[in-house]
């Protein structure tokens, strides 16, 4: 038989061996070293190289290029804003038309001046149309015309050939009035036309004065066309000038050739 | 109490510890196999780091290297090919240069006196009409009818030669007075092309383009005072037609006239 105390020892012998043989079994099944965030792990330490490397390339790979980057783009920053781009020379040239507005107004306002010299009453109304840079009144240009340099004589007063050549001769005396006075309205558009865009040269950029330019181009065109309009209305003028002296030549020898025939009718007869 | 009931009595409060001794077991074990599991992911780390330093190296590196070289060679394309700063100075100096070579030589020329008349009221007439000041357009009247005379009288003509007579003057006058504007206003627009010359000495190609706008369109003015002068010119061309034409009619009409007043007189001799 054995004694309560010795049971308790033995109980107490047999857990303690089963907490040992425990312990044992963990301590064998514990990893060597300890795995913490100290490097003092294998795992650690792999990642520690590995974040080394990758903070190396970083220096060397990424933040050197993105430096010498940097350092071009602020050289090209620096030379766009002091040699291509100079605030200044921007500003002095937006200068300049500012100052030139004021000179196109004058030659604008020196235009218009009146220029009328007639002092009858229907040389002063055809001459009045004329300068008016009105194309509307382009219509009273006929009548005006008609009562300072007369209409196309009756069929009684002259024969058709030359009534031809009067009307011919009239038609494009008063085209290149009306042509005239058509130019001028024109003109004057152009001119409005030059100030506004030069309003708009007053706070343009290098950019849009490109646009700008091009619109001004056209326009640069556009005038042209309208002056050549004007030189081939001109040429009409000569043109039938010279018609006119060509056609007085055939008549006078159309005239001599009658008075011949009839001259030698009247010796005929006397004879 | 005998031994066999405290022995059960022990056996019946050990169950509980028991218990408990096995669940330490299966919390330790449970905890001891973590670390073999993250034993496991330390390959995948060093994968993704093998990534990482591949990525770094190659695609962010190499792209970063491409841009370097793109930034340097822009660079080096607009300083020294497209605005290469010697060559702008030396434009601007070109400008400076042309401009004393040619400015005052042009502006000589251009403000030669061409006045030739000799007498006294042709004189005066040239004066007034070659001077560019529209402040004396109002003395070319006088001065023109003393050389070409005021139109006739009623009683000294008829009606329809006094109104052309009339008429020749007004569009003759009218065309001096108009190239009197037309020389002020030339004098301004060769102005207005000094300054622009001027300005360009100390222009940047990006001011260029400005002053390369306004002389545009200081040339569409031009363009348009142009037109006005050739509507002058028209109106001047149509006046000497329409004169001619109206010639021919008055000659028809007189003699028509002239025709019918012999019959009259053929007829009653």
């Amino acid at each position: 038989m054995k004694s309560p105390s010795f049971i308790r020892i033995a109980r107490w012998i047999r857990n303690a061996a089963a907490f040992f043989v425990a312990m044992i079994v963990v301590v064998l099944m514990l990893p060597s070293k300890a795995r913490s965030q100290l490097g003092l792990d294998p795992c650690c330490a792999v990642i520690i190289t590995g974040l080394t490397q990758v903070s190396n390339l970083l220096t060397s790979v990424v933040a050197k290029p993105l430096s010498a980057i940097q350092q071009f783009e602020q050289q090209a920053l620096s030379f766009d804003q002091q040699i291509v781009y100079p605030l200044t020379a921007i500003t002095q040239a937006r200068g300049l038309a500012v100052q030139s507005q004021a000179q196109f107004v004058q030659m604008r306002q020196i235009f218009q001046l009146p220029v009328a010299s007639a002092t009858l009453a229907n040389p002063q109304q055809l001459e009045q149309t004329l300068l008016s840079r009105n194309a509307t009144s382009v219509p009273q240009i006929a009548s005006r015309y008609g009562s300072v340099y007369g209409t196309v004589m009756p069929t009684t007063d002259a024969p058709q050939p030359l009534r031809d050549l009067v009307d011919m001769t009239d038609a494009e005396a008063q085209a290149a009035m009306k042509r005239a006075v058509e130019i001028d309205a024109l003109a004057d558009l152009e001119i409005q036309a030059a100030e506004q865009i030069n309003q708009q040269i007053q706070t343009a950029a290098p950019g849009s004065a490109a646009i700008l330019d091009a619109q001004t181009a056209a326009w640069l065109v556009r005038a042209n066309a309208y002056t050549q309009s004007a030189m081939s209305e001109l040429v009409r003028v000569r043109a039938i000038e010279l018609a006119n002296r060509g056609s007085q030549l055939k008549f006078s020898a159309t005239h001599t050739t009658t008075l011949q025939t009839s001259g030698s009718s009247v010796l005929q007869g006397a004879h | 109490m005998t031994n066999r009931d405290t022995e059960s009595t022990h056996e019946n409060s050990e169950k509980p510890r028991m218990a408990k001794r096995w669940l330490a077991l299966f919390v330790m074990g449970g905890v001891l196999l973590v670390p073999s599991a993250r034993a496991a992911g330390l390959g995948d780390i060093l994968t993704l780091l093998n990534t990482i330093t591949r990525t770094i190296q190659s695609d962010i590196g190499g792209t970063l290297g491409v841009m370097n070289t793109i930034h340097s060679s822009m660079n080096t394309l607009h300083q020294e090919f497209v605005w290469p700063v010697a060559l702008i100075n030396q434009a601007k100096s070109f400008v400076t240069s042309m401009h004393s070579q040619y400015g005052s030589l042009m502006s000589q020329i251009m403000f030669t006196r061409n006045n030739s008349a000799t007498l006294v009221n042709p004189i005066q007439l040239e004066l007034v009409f070659r001077n560019g000041q529209s402040g004396s357009l109002g003395q070319i009247q006088v001065s023109y009818a003393n050389v070409y005379h005021a139109p006739p009288s009623p009683n000294q003509a008829r009606p329809a030669q006094r109104n052309m007579i009339d008429m020749d003057d007004a569009l003759a006058m009218g065309s001096l007075k108009t190239a009197v504007l037309s020389d002020q206003t030339t004098q301004t627009l060769l102005t207005l092309a000094d300054s622009i010359e001027q300005q360009s000495a100390t222009a940047a190609p990006g001011s260029a383009p400005i002053l390369s706008l306004l002389a545009k369109v200081a040339n569409l003015e031009t363009q348009a005072y142009l037109s006005k002068m050739l509507a002058a010119e028209l109106r001047q061309e149509a006046g000497h037609l329409a004169h001619q034409n109206a010639l021919l009619k008055q000659s028809a009409t007189s003699t028509q006239n002239l025709q019918n007043q012999m019959q009259q007189v053929l007829s009653h001799p």
